[in-house]
């Protein structure tokens, strides 16, 4: 009996020792090879799930090794992709519609946030603003190529104005605020946070328009046209987005203090955008008809150059999202 | 531990309750979960079918028109926002996709009292038609997350079923490996231990009394083996084995026939003893035609002795004379008292020269060791007869007739001497 479980000792042993040996062999193997990345993250609360991401080490479990490269609006964010500076960037879909005009070659993976209440009107209170018709013959500053230059266009033509109605003057996001503060301007559309910046900066001076619902906004994951490899990295990311996801839905309170912590923000400011925001992945077919909605609009309201809207669908990618999410995908194929 | 079979089919009859149980609770489970899926899938169809007729309400009639009826919508705007608030219970992730369908029907709702303001009277064509296409944006955005919604809800359904499907199939087969195991056990605990019953039975019946030892302990055979010993100790304290009786009788009838070849008196063979072994002999010499004498030894004058010392004396001269011849005879050789005072010794392979050489050796040997009685040593002689087996002798009783008339030559011609039948060339 003794000598019988002294050889089963022995041959589980045995078996042990071979399964650990193949193991610590062969397991760089089994292993997905990490690619290093560069993501050029917009510095505002739309790219929470990228923050929460890194925080939670939610890349970490997929393909990618992730680093930021932290940039005011995504306009930057678009340059520095086309650039090859970085693999991946974050940018609005009011970016997206006006590059498209330009023909660029790159290519939208997924929407992750989007917000109807991002860009606000905010006008100088003696300045007597009350509607959009107030507007006529104001200083007004925005953001050349965003949705702050999108919203202002649209909100003008609602009373049959336009840009040439107004003295548009065109600032670096956190710029617009100097510009209101020197004086140069009566009105601005920033984003957050630059939105609750200039109301905590100037409070009292000013007034901020009930603009929620009129423009909603999204941020995307984009890149330059992929290959299947960067494809692949854009499937690892949307991974790390998804657990992200998740992770926001079921932690809200920890999510905030994430964002709060890497963007230094206060609570009051998370409070006063959080409500706002509404982080879930997708690509949807009113994703592209939004781009393609502003980029005639651009075209229209010749607040670009250019005059032909390429088709839209050329710059959806939906291969890394079908591969994650197929279920978030719903677009022509 | 020992347990008895009746609880070890109460435990298996409980685990298998309990696998059911399991099962059944289970599929309970699993209808609840995908009617609940159901009910999901459903609300998102119920959507995506409002958000349908939305957009057929803008797309087909003009919408800035100062006839267009806006009645339609407010109707059809007003089940979709009291849809959206009698949502099914919902994951955090479809919750998340909630949260989106009820932010983009506001942002519907603004857009669409926003575009109904004056009809936009101040408005160009193109922000109109842009507005308009906005508005079909944040409707398709409704019919996207619904749609996202019902895709959700038929993955559950379809997840749902198949971990139902894997559960059952799990269940089910441990619950057949769980009834053929415990089938098995309780069939051989039962069958050895019956075995071992029945083979302790089979060796009582032979009269060797062993315990049951049983291989697998239950109550119920524990305590039948428990009573089988004990009455098999009683048993074996009672009663004589077949075993002892058999070497009891093996001794006994080994003394009967020993006492039935010896003489009583003188313990050397007597007359039935002395005719088995001789006739042996006589049959193997003339088988092999090897030599055989017999030798006929008669005390001379014993009626003397007997009626001067007394009878006991007698004997114990008869029985000084067996232990002479005894002593004087080869391991080969065979004494027997024929009768009376008579003995006959058997020699095989043994010529007359020989007989008459014993012969002289017992007469010398008597000679020199008399028999003492009151102070008086008494001395007795032999006569005696030689007899060897020749051509002529057709059986035993004509080679002890020869010896028996050389014995009376003895006698006759003076006692105390040897003669031999038939006569030797030698004399």
């Amino acid at each position: 009996m003794i000598n019988k479980n002294v050889t089963w000792s022995l041959i589980s042993l045995v078996i042990f020792s071979s399964a650990a040996w193949f193991y610590f062999n062969f397991e760089s193997h089994w292993q997905q090879p990490k690619y290093p990345l560069m993501i050029a993250v917009s510095k505002t609360p739309l790219s929470t799930p990228f923050y929460v991401a890194k925080a939670i080490g939610a890349f970490d479990e997929t393909c990618v090794s992730v680093k930021f490269d932290e940039v005011v609006g995504g306009q930057r964010a678009f340059a520095k992709v086309m650039s090859g500076e970085v693999d991946f960037g974050t940018s609005s879909d009011s970016v997206i519609a006006f590059q498209s005009l330009t023909n660029k070659a790159f290519v939208t993976h997924a929407m992750f946030v989007q917000s109807d209440n991002d860009v606000k009107l905010i006008t100088r209170g003696s300045a007597k603003i009350n509607s959009t018709m107030d507007l006529k013959g104001k200083e007004i500053g925005v953001t050349h190529g965003t949705a702050s230059e999108y919203f202002l266009s649209t909100l003008l033509a609602l009373e049959g104005l336009t840009t040439e109605d107004v003295e548009l003057y065109h600032y670096k996001p956190e710029q617009l605020v100097n510009g209101f503060i020197n004086k140069d301007i009566d009105a601005f559309l920033p984003w957050e946070p630059f939105g609750f910046q200039s109301a905590q900066l100037l409070n009292g001076q000013i007034k901020v328009h009930e603009t929620k619902g009129l423009n909603t906004l999204s941020f995307n994951l984009i890149s330059v046209t992929a290959d299947n490899l960067l494809v692949e990295k854009a499937k690892c990311v949307i991974q790390g987005l998804s657990i992200a996801m998740d992770y926001i839905a079921s932690h809200p309170r920890e999510s905030k203090q994430i964002v709060m912590d890497e963007l230094k923000l206060t609570a009051e400011f998370i409070d006063w955008v959080w409500s706002d925001y509404i982080f879930k992945l997708g690509l949807n077919q009113s994703l592209m008809l939004s781009v393609e909605s502003q980029a005639i609009w651009a075209v229209a309201t010749q607040m670009t150059q250019f005059n032909e809207v390429p088709n839209i669908e050329r710059f959806i990618d939906s291969r890394a999202m079908l591969q994650v999410m197929p279920n978030a995908v719903n677009i022509p194929q | 531990m020992n347990i008895s079979l009746l609880q070890r089919i109460f435990f298996f009859t409980l685990g298998c309750c309990f696998l059911f149980i399991l099962l059944l609770g289970s599929v309970i489970w699993s209808s609840q979960a995908i009617e609940l899926a159901f009910s999901r899938n459903h609300y998102a169809q119920q959507l995506t079918n409002q958000t349908n007729t939305l957009k057929q309400l803008v797309a087909n009639d003009n919408i800035y028109d100062s006839h267009y009826s806006i009645n339609d919508w407010r109707s059809v705007e007003v089940k979709l926002t009291a849809l959206l608030k009698s949502s099914p219970h919902l994951t955090e992730q479809q919750k998340t996709i909630q949260n989106s369908l009820q932010s983009q029907n506001e942002s519907l709702k603004s857009l669409f009292i926003l575009i109904n303001k004056n009809k936009l009277k101040n408005a160009s064509e193109i922000i109109k038609k842009h507005l308009k296409a906005k508005l079909m944006i944040q409707l398709e955005a409704i019919r996207s997350d619904a749609l996202h919604l019902s895709a959700i809800a038929q993955k559950d359904i379809y997840d749902t079923i198949k971990k139902q499907a894997i559960l059952i199939i799990s269940v089910s087969a441990v619950s057949i490996l769980a009834l053929l195991f415990g089938a098995f056990t309780l069939t051989s605990i039962v069958r050895k231990s019956l075995n071992e019953v029945k083979r302790a039975f089979e060796t009582n019946h032979s009269g060797d009394y062993q315990n049951i030892q049983l291989s697998h302990h239950s109550q119920e055979f524990d305590s039948i083996a428990e009573a089988f010993n004990i009455m098999n100790e009683k048993l074996s304290e009672s009663t004589v084995s077949l075993t002892e009786m058999k070497k009891i009788v093996e001794e006994r009838t080994h003394v009967l026939e020993q006492l039935s070849k010896t003489d009583p008196l003188t313990k050397v063979g007597n007359r039935r003893a002395l005719f088995e072994r001789a006739n042996m002999e006589f049959s193997r010499a003339m088988r092999s035609k090897s030599k055989l004498t017999l030798l006929l030894l008669d005390c001379d004058f014993f009626k003397n002795v007997n009626d001067e010392f007394g009878h006991l004396f007698g004997d114990e001269l008869l029985i000084h004379i067996c232990s002479i011849c005894g002593q004087e005879i080869r391991d080969i050789d065979f004494l027997a008292r024929y009768g009376g005072e008579e003995f006959i010794i058997v020699l095989p392979n043994c010529d007359i020269a020989g007989g008459i050489e014993t012969a002289n050796r017992i007469q010398n040997s008597l000679a020199r060791h008399c028999v003492a009685i009151e102070g008086k040593k008494v001395c007795v002689t032999l006569s005696i007869g030689i007899s060897m087996l020749s051509e002529r002798h057709k059986n035993l009783d004509q080679l002890i007739n020869d010896a028996d008339k050389a014995m009376y030559l003895a006698k006759e011609n003076g006692r105390n001497r040897i003669e031999v039948l038939p006569a030797p060339n030698l004399h």
